[in-house]
């Protein structure tokens, strides 16, 4: 009987994924390991329980991460659902279309040296609210450009038989558009948050170190040599991702199929 | 008259669309409007409708200048060939869709919508979600959704035309006792010869823009450019041919 090598194969493939997870929650477990050791010389929670600590301030990278994040995936999504109905109803479409595309044409280190002098001058640079408009910039027009293919002639004849049914343009969209975008609107939700949520260069500019999301975090823990709360840090870091990656699976890529 | 359309005219760049406009509709009564494709029947309906704005005119409506009066104020339904039925409520909501606009009472709502739905020969399909139905259903459906709001005016472009033959002809059927029972008033686009015949106590022909309301449908039927004429003949030839093979 022959032997498949398809289980092992399989295997292998698997535990390639997985290793670079399990290996940083192995080094976020660990500390005092250096060469030669095999092993760690100390392997618990101490690293997780730093956390708690103000010293290393990742506790509140982490929820200022979260709140710039959720509030550029929020309004990125909802005026971008609002205004890519603009620019599809538009008769120059295109030209506009092609615009929305600016910002990712340019390094977003360069979008943010752009910026940093209209930032400085409004003086909103280093401050949260800062990185926020600077994030909503490039996250905004992946918005519109997401939203382009909802609108069409199907969407227009809708609003236009709401309006003859006697329903005013609030109406359609509380009532028609935004349920019928229900699945769209999450995943562009998610999709903008993770732009945020991994965005480094733009923030490190428009932050100028007083800003230290996650991301920036992890940076600086990497350049200090400091891996174990470099590993900490990621932990943190994919955390929101998975958590996404579940309700994306749950609540929408299930009912699409 | 109840519905009294004066000078309409409406250019898209240097293309005239509609081209003085002008007919009156008695209430309660269909008129059919044949036309062929891009002649500007759809152009007109929105026009009515307030979907679209025309270069210049008057509509009166019962009495009322309506001409710059916003779709949603006008109480004319526009129905497109799409059923346009909206995917995520069902059946019952989607019928009862224009009355929750209205803000009527629940217990108004749930009488109408279920006495709409029996009339409609729907009674038991007021769970099913759109995508449940078939072409036939779902066109009763929009019926049922923009006459239940009992609208002064009702515009139908085209309704049946994405259905096959035989749901077509029931569906020209009971529009016909709907709009007899619920007095309705209304303008039937077709490109369908046999329809516009069919659907209309009044008749008239759009081309290029421009529509000529007749007197009554023997001076439609004797009216060439209409290609009844056309028709006629080639049914009569078919006939003649068929007869001179059956002799030989």
């Amino acid at each position: 009987m022959p032997i498949s090598l398809r289980p092992f194969f399989l295997s292998a493939m698997v535990l390639l994924i997985l290793f670079p997870f399990i290996y940083l929650i192995w080094l976020s477990l660990s500390a005092d390991w250096s060469f030669p050791s095999v092993l760690p010389n100390y392997f618990g929670l101490k690293n997780w329980k730093a956390l708690l600590i103000s010293e290393t301030g990742l506790l509140w990278s982490f929820f200022q991460s979260v709140i710039i994040s959720i509030s550029v995936g929020l309004t990125s999504t909802l005026i971008g659902f609002v205004i890519s109905r603009n620019i599809a109803y538009h008769p120059r479409k295109n030209t506009l279309t092609l615009l929305s595309y600016f910002p990712y044409i340019i390094s977003p280190v360069v979008f943010g040296a752009c910026l940093s002098y209209f930032f400085l001058k409004m003086g909103i640079f280093g401050q949260m609210t800062g990185v926020i408009i600077a994030q909503f910039m490039i996250s905004f027009p992946y918005a519109l450009i997401f939203f382009n293919s909802f609108w069409g002639e199907k969407t227009k004849n809708m609003e236009a038989l709401v309006s003859t049914l006697g329903g005013n343009r609030f109406y359609s969209f509380t009532k028609v558009l935004l349920p019928l975008a229900k699945g769209m609107l999450l995943v562009c939700f998610f999709q903008t948050f993770l732009i945020s949520w991994f965005e480094y260069g733009l923030t490190s500019v428009i932050g100028v170190g007083k800003v230290q999301t996650l991301t920036i975090k992890v940076f600086l823990f990497i350049r200090e040599s400091n891996y174990f709360y470099g590993a900490l840090s990621c932990c943190l870091l994919i955390l929101p991702p998975l958590v996404l990656m579940y309700i994306n699976k749950k609540y929408v890529f299930n009912k699409l199929t | 008259m109840f519905l009294e359309i004066q000078n309409i005219n409406k250019s898209f760049g240097n293309e005239k669309i509609v081209k003085d406009l002008n007919f009156s509709l008695a209430p309660q009564k269909t008129l059919s409007v044949l036309g062929k494709s891009g002649c500007g029947k759809t152009s007109m309906l929105k026009i009515i409708g307030g979907l679209l704005k025309a270069d210049s005119g008057k509509i009166m409506l019962d009495g009322i200048d309506i001409s710059f009066l916003q779709a949603e104020k006008r109480n004319i339904v526009y129905l497109y060939q799409e059923d346009l039925l909206f995917p995520h409520l069902n059946v019952f909501e989607n019928i009862a869709f224009g009355l929750r606009i209205k803000k009527q009472k629940e217990e108004h709502i749930q009488s109408k919508v279920k006495e709409m739905l029996e009339l409609l020969e729907l009674g038991n399909q007021g769970e099913k979600m759109p995508h449940q139905l078939s072409g036939g259903q779902r066109q009763r459906v929009s019926f049922g959704r923009a006459i239940i709001i009992n609208p002064s005016l009702l515009l139908l472009d085209e309704p049946f035309g994405s259905l096959d033959t035989g749901t077509r002809q029931r569906m020209q059927q009971l529009f016909k006792d709907i709009a007899h029972k619920f007095k309705i008033t209304s303008l039937f686009v077709t490109h369908d010869l046999k329809e516009a015949i069919l659907m209309g106590d009044e008749i008239a022909f759009m081309q290029n823009g421009k529509l000529k309301v007749y007197e009554n449908k023997e001076e439609f039927i004797a009216d060439p450019s209409t290609g009844v004429q056309n028709e006629i003949g080639f049914w009569e030839s078919l006939i003649s041919k068929e007869q001179k093979i059956s002799t030989l």
